[in-house]
């Protein structure tokens, strides 16, 4: 991605972060307040029990009346941290999902508008990450790390200054005697992160290994080959193992190592504080409630490493995903459209060149170079070339998916860049290559096209395309479930929906993207049906692979490695004796049975 | 609670010794714990209240003190440290045993039983269902020592003060059937987040899988508000394990402080009654606050037991289902080198008869086409002969000398192209470049790694055309007696499979080749053609033959050709005249 936001420091991007999710800000204050407050009802105990000695158990005896009174103090107080805590989890949960919300659906609307130049097959995965992943390490962090903070945070300022009020120099030494752990904590830290890196790496190598032995079972089977990926498997799962005992006995040290340090802290303290004696102004009370307090202030640390290590995954995160929003949309929005003629449009290619982007500002190898080409309204174009040749991205262009990196694409005689989105989606429309179809019925993938038809008028274009004899042969007709992705469809059947999709649209425009995967006759014979009723009166690019395609189309616009090389009628170009020729001898050899 | 105990006992089969180790580790931090309590009793008795209220104590009694108080740390440590190592070894091993076996039970069971299961399922099962299964295992021994915590300290505390000690003791069982109902609970709500979780992930894949058709439709705006209801229902989810979470975490603070105010007060009474010194009222309430988060933890272990019970029922249910005999064990082995096929019959799923009856002679050393209509039942021909699928009824005899089938969608395993062609057997360098050159996938030696290049999950960085010819370089490298063929040749360009089938007629004189084809020029190549149609060999002869004698068999070529045909008529009548039409 072409990611400014690598250069962002951490306290940059947290900002940032902010702005995109103002729902965080919003009361953070309040929050906090509260949560100190809540704090406070850990701290009570400690003092509580410093109160008591110092004032209850008086050398004269026991003054129950003054505990009773402190207790009953105590107790109010607890009751009132314990809602204020309580209102400060739900306020930072609240505010959290409720950012986290804001935040996904303003990446799916930015993903969905990004140039389709953006959206290429390296890229897919990455962007769906976005969303899921990136976002989730926000949402971990936000029901863990940033509670600890909130709560644990507060916590250790307030027992640090209960601590500082009592007696200063021995806060001193509890906060010196306590500081190497923070250091301990960190390297070992470090050690844990790797560790479990590897480990999370190996159980994905697991999986892997696993989904071989199942999902190529067959394969396997046919090659009686089942004895090695077993040991694979096993050796894979073994290593696994191993690596999450080594992680597992780093962490081991790591927690038990605050309880050590907690010994150590309190025998300093309380060393130090007999030697000072009563003569310092320190009291016995005072001495007991540090003992509390150490521990209280100790135990959050250990966790706290985590939570530094979270903290640190979660601004990752969001530098991901702020990156995504920062990608500029595209193609972008004219401010003043201009409407396109009524009737047939005619497409005018003008010296375009395209590159697809990859990271950082760089563009790859050229895709097409200086094409120029007039397709005039209602004319019947086919378009052949190589895989790689840029036929396909010609048809992404002409649809605008994407814009050219030089030149202009225009149709009817208004350059793309002038269009609306909406009119350009209306009046030129794409069948891809691999059409896309989303799991439900045939009926739901239909309505895509226009969400708000009847399902007679769904009837009516089946019926106009000639389709009726192949959608009574499914189980459930119309409202035949495809699966994911169509899956229960085969790749000629996705065809066919992909037709029907795009009659529903009436475009003037039509782009068909032509099936590599092989067809069965019958299915074939419906789609060339189909694709000629609906190529009747509107010009139609056809990106194509077969040539027989080529071969009926008004005009053929050959390209090769991204530069058009041949441009005329079928039979021309077969008389002239170049490229196209040589391409169509062979589609003949193979197509032909030598009897 | 019996399952439960089930469980652990069938995890622990083979691990029992480092899980005793583990559990003696937190034994060993229970009693240090407990201890701990004592030695502050004997800071404030005998350290601080001397000092403070009598102005001196000894210093050999300091440092006896203070050094119990670090070692009993130290002990303490070493005990945690035991336990958590020793429980995650137990954990694993036993996660590794159990993935061992459900490996070994995936690849014993036969092709029908795989195409019977979900492929997600099944990885499930041996990857991430091990590990829930066994995470029992992790919290178990710290939950063990709990339960010796509880008893010590309620020794200690009755001990101390039985009234007092008796009122302190009462709450434990509060405390813990509190946090017990609360793990559950909050579990539930973090396992409907995390289904809406994948469900938002399956929608996001799709949307942004399918947004060229999105963006085409102009359906941006659809597409996100239908993806925001979805993360909608995910951020409710989350909420419900917030609103649970804030009430329940403040409470189960807030409880044990309570209590703590309560038995402070109670304990004034005793001290002033002089039943017990302000030491030992202070370590009561020391202990008490140890054990608030170990209680916890009760619960949380508990809240594992339904996860984990829930992945070893679906091992289980995995490992359970019985093995069904090999498939190829029911071959024939003939003593000629043809193929018969006699009365074969086959159906899916004991439906609707795809093969009804075949009978066949398919000669060796020659090279058959079947060709048939879609669902003529072609491929399942070659499964069946391959061995990978049982017939319904019929012998299947075939040679000796090994079958290879190449299928009709290639297999590639994520890894080297190497490994994908040798798949762990040993073939020389030079019989590897032989194969891959019959099968014209030169195209290896131009990959920057050569023959060690990573090929991707399912050989995704190759095209289709690639992975069939490193697929059929794979059965040619094994110097079959029979080959196998499905359609293996459809997604090459028509000029390159031409050369493929040039180069097997040239170099596989020998070899019985049978195979599954629609394209004409891969048709008239055989020498023979097996025509079934209806479930039955309707004709077995020379192509050329066929066409002249049976019109069902010349009216299916003509469909395949009428690409062909409808160009002919269209744009170029005379120029292939006398064609195949």
């Amino acid at each position: 991605m072409s990611e400014p936001t690598s250069r962002w420091t951490t306290v940059e991007t947290i900002g940032r972060g902010v702005r995109a999710a103002p729902a965080l800000r919003s009361g953070f204050g309040l929050t906090l307040g509260l949560a100190l407050l809540g704090a406070a009802g850990r701290v009570v105990i400690p003092i509580l029990v410093q109160q008591t000695i110092d004032r209850g158990f008086t050398d004269s005896g026991v003054e129950v009346d003054t505990i009773a009174l402190l207790a009953g103090i105590a107790l109010i107080l607890v009751l009132l941290a314990t809602w204020a805590q309580r209102t400060a989890v739900l306020r930072l949960g609240r505010r959290s999902e409720e950012a986290l919300y804001g935040l996904r659906v303003r990446l799916f609307e930015h993903i969905h508008r990004l140039s389709i130049a953006d959206h290429s097959e390296e890229r897919k995965g990455a962007l769906v990450a976005r969303v899921t992943s990136d976002v989730e390490t926000l949402a971990q962090f936000f029901q863990w790390g940033g509670l600890a903070w909130l709560l644990d945070g507060t916590l250790m300022l307030l027992v640090a200054a209960v601590m500082l009020s009592y007696d200063w120099v021995l806060a001193v030494v509890a906060f010196i005697a306590a500081a190497p752990l923070a250091l301990v904590l960190q390297r070992v830290q470090r050690h844990l992160v790797s560790a479990y890196d590897l480990a999370r790496s190996r159980n994905a190598n697991v999986m892997t290994q696993i989904s071989e032995v199942v999902a190529g079972a067959e394969t396997i089977r046919a090659y009686e080959a089942g004895p090695h990926f077993v040991r694979a498997a096993k050796r894979a799962s073994k290593e696994r193992s191993d690596s999450f005992i080594t992680a597992g006995t780093i962490g081991a040290f790591l927690f038990p190592s605050g309880e050590v340090f907690s010994v150590f802290t309190v025998s300093a303290v309380v060393g130090v504080g007999v030697l000072r004696g009563p003569g310092s102004g320190l009291t016995a009370g005072a001495m007991v409630g540090f003992v509390f307090l150490t521990y209280r202030f100790l135990e959050p640390i250990a966790e706290f490493t985590e939570v530094l290590e979270q903290t640190q995954t979660a601004v990752a995160g969001m530098r991901r995903v702020l990156g995504v929003l920062e990608i500029p949309i595209g193609p972008p929005e004219p401010e003043t459209p201009i409407s396109l003629p009524s009737g047939p449009l005619a497409v005018t290619i003008d010296r375009v060149d395209f590159s697809y982007r990859t990271r950082g500002d760089e563009d790859e190898a050229p895709v097409l170079i200086g094409l120029s080409a007039h397709i005039p309204a209602g004319q019947q174009v086919a378009v052949v070339g190589e895989t790689g040749s840029g036929k396909t991205t010609l048809g992404r262009l002409i649809a605008r998916l994407a814009d050219p990196s030089a030149g202009t694409v225009s149709v009817g005689g208004v350059s793309l860049t002038r269009v609306a989105n909406a009119e350009l989606r209306r009046r030129v429309t794409v069948v891809p290559q691999e059409p896309f179809l989303f799991e439900g019925s045939i009926a739901a993938n239909l309505s895509f096209a226009r969400p708000k038809l009847s399902l007679a008028e769904l009837d009516d274009a089946v019926d106009a395309l000639d389709l009726r004899d192949w959608l009574d042969t499914l189980p459930e007709g119309i409202e035949t479930q495809v699966g994911q992705r169509g899956a229960q469809l085969s790749a000629g059947e996705r065809q066919l929906v992909a037709l029907i999709r795009a009659s529903l649209v009436d475009p003037a425009v039509l782009l068909l993207d032509e099936a590599t995967s092989s067809v069965d006759a019958l299915t074939e014979v419906r789609l060339t049906r189909a694709l000629e009723r609906l190529a009747r009166g509107r010009t139609t690019i056809a990106i194509a692979h077969r040539l027989s395609t080529a071969a009926r189309a008004d005009r053929v616009l050959v390209l090769d490695r991204g530069r058009l090389v041949e441009d005329g009628p079928h039979r021309v170009l077969i008389e002239a004796g170049g490229v196209y020729s040589r391409m169509y001898e062979s589609w003949v050899a193979a197509t032909t049975s030598t009897d | 609670m019996r399952q439960a105990l089930r469980l652990v006992r069938a995890l622990l089969r083979h691990h029992h010794r480092t899980f005793f180790v583990a559990v003696g580790g937190a034994a060993v931090f229970a009693a240090c714990t407990v201890y701990s309590a004592v030695v502050v009793r004997m800071i404030t008795d005998e350290v601080i209240d001397p000092r403070f209220r009598r102005g001196t104590v000894s210093s050999s009694k300091v440092v006896v003190v203070l050094g119990a108080l670090i070692l009993l740390g130290c002990v303490r440590a070493a005990g945690v440290v035991v336990r958590r190592t020793f429980a995650g070894r137990t954990q694993w091993r036993a996660a590794e045993s159990i993935s061992a076996e459900v490996i070994d039970r995936l690849s014993e069971q036969a092709v029908p039983w795989h195409r019977s299961q979900s492929t997600g399922d099944l990885v499930t099962g041996a990857g991430v269902d091990a590990e829930a299964a066994t995470a029992v295992l992790s919290p178990l021994p710290f939950a063990s020592g709990v339960v010796v915590l509880v008893g010590l300290s309620s020794v200690l505390l009755v001990a101390t003060d039985l009234w007092l000690g008796l009122a302190a003791v009462a709450v434990f069982p509060l405390l813990i059937v509190i946090s017990v109902k609360y793990q559950l609970r909050v579990e539930a709500h973090y396992d409907t987040a995390q289904d809406e979780l994948g469900r938002l992930s399956a929608a996001v894949h799709e949307s942004f899988d399918g947004v060229a058709v999105v963006k085409s439709f102009g359906a941006e705006r659809r597409e996100t508000e239908r993806l925001a209801v979805i993360a909608s229902r995910l951020r409710e989810a989350r909420l419900g394990a917030v609103r649970l979470r804030s009430t329940f975490e403040a409470l189960l603070d807030a409880l044990p402080t309570v209590v703590n105010i309560l038995l402070l007060v109670g304990g004034a009474y005793r001290v002033r009654a002089g039943a017990m010194t302000v030491g030992e009222l202070t370590s009561c309430i020391y202990l008490f606050t140890l054990l608030v988060f170990p209680l916890r933890l009760i619960g949380y272990t508990l809240s594992e037991v339904p996860h984990s019970l829930a992945g070893w029922n679906r091992i289980r249910a995995l490992l359970d289902q019985p093995v069904a005999p090999n498939p190829a064990d029911t071959l024939l082995q003939g003593v000629d080198r043809n193929i018969g096929v006699a009365e074969l019959h086959f159906a899916h799923d004991g439906e609707r008869e795809v093969l009804a009856g075949v009978d066949a002679v398919i000669e060796g050393g020659r090279t058959t086409a079947v060709v048939g209509a879609t669902g003529s039942g072609k491929t399942t021909l070659l499964h069946l002969i391959a061995g990978l699928i049982p017939a319904g009824r019929g012998t299947i005899t075939v040679p000796t000398g090994g079958i290879r089938l190449v299928f009709q969608e290639p297999f590639l395993f994520a890894s080297t192209i190497r490994e994908n062609i040798t798949m762990g057997e040993d073939f020389t360098e030079h019989a590897i470049d032989a194969a891959l050159a019959v099968a014209e996938a030169g195209f290896v030696h131009d990959l920057p790694d050569g023959l060690d290049t990573e090929v991707g999950e399912r050989g995704v960085s190759l095209s289709g055309g690639q992975r069939q010819r490193l697929a059929l370089a794979r059965a040619l490298v094994r110097r079959p007696a029979v080959l196998l063929l499905d359609d293996t040749t459809s997604a090459l360009d028509p000029n390159t499979e031409a050369k493929v089938l040039a180069n097997l007629r040239a170099t596989l004189g020998n070899t019985t080749v049978v195979v599954v084809a629609s394209r004409p020029s891969t048709i008239s190549l055989a020498d023979d053609v097996l025509f079934l149609d209806g479930g039955v060999v309707v004709a077995h002869g020379r192509h050329d033959e066929l066409m002249q004698n049976v019109p069902r068999y010349r009216r299916l070529i003509e469909a395949f050709e009428h690409d062909r045909a409808a160009l002919d008529a269209d744009a170029d009548a005379d120029a292939t005249s006398g064609g195949g039409v």
